[in-house]
């Protein structure tokens, strides 16, 4: 029995560490949205790391629980509208820009010359 | 022809290497090309990248950086630090890399094969 809590503890645990990192990560991608210069964004995600830093020492899992929830609410209120996108990913300014026509298709170059050339 | 031309002009010719010093003090061969048309990174120089990339990091002991190295088992680091190298990385190679992948990412020897397998990588 205690095998098995301590196995669902464990596995609980390890979500809980993922998903502090993923928040942590989008986090501070988003600090650096927010940023309008880069010298702007190091104290900004200093302060963002202390924020995360002073809840280190948690040891109570209902506790890590809620504060990651809180943590998840406050990134969602502070998300950024137009966040930067590397171009080529979706979303990106070059996304899709020159796609690879499908197969079979054909392009031509000579379009409305065609007579032209018959002449 | 082309071909035999070409040699033979490489042949006459000598351009001088050129090294290029990083912030760190270790020697790139090669000069880093800003064309997004250039060919697809070398492993040496996503090694090369990755490991100059790591060095900066201000917690990390510089000379312990090898392309094996483990960031929290070896480097000492935690998860927090981790998601900062690994957000560095995506600056330098200019990725962007989906959060489930990120977080997978623990050593140089991940980072490297991630980076090198990636086909925008640049």
């Amino acid at each position: 029995m205690s095998g098995i809590t301590s196995a669902s503890f464990l596995a609980r645990r390890a979500a809980q560490r993922e998903r502090v990192r993923i928040l942590y990560r989008r986090a501070l991608r988003d600090t650096l949205n927010w940023a309008v210069h880069r010298h702007l964004f190091y104290p900004d995600a200093d302060a963002l790391r202390e924020r995360f830093e002073a809840n280190r020492k948690v040891e109570d899992i209902e506790t890590i629980d809620r504060l990651i929830a809180d943590g998840e609410a406050s990134y969602n209120k502070w998300r950024h509208p137009d966040p930067y996108i590397v171009p080529w990913a979706p979303g990106g300014s070059k996304f899709n820009r020159n796609p690879v026509p499908p197969e079979g298709i054909e392009i031509v170059y000579d379009y409305g010359k065609e007579e032209a050339e018959l002449v | 022809m082309a071909s035999a031309l070409r040699s033979a002009i490489l042949r006459h010719i000598r351009v001088p290497a050129t090294q290029v010093v990083s912030a760190n003090g270790s020697r790139l061969t090669a000069v880093r090309l800003m064309s997004s048309h250039d060919d697809h990174i070398t492993k040496d120089e996503v090694i090369n990248r990755v490991l100059d990339v790591v060095k900066c990091f201000p917690k990390v002991d510089p000379s312990k950086v090898t392309p094996e190295v483990h960031f929290e088992k070896d480097l000492g680091l935690d998860s927090l630090d981790t998601v900062e190298i690994v957000m560095a990385l995506e600056e330098e190679f200019k990725l962007e890399i989906p959060d489930k992948e990120a977080v997978r990412i623990e050593s140089c020897e991940q980072a490297i094969e991630y980076v090198y397998n990636h086909p925008m990588s640049s």
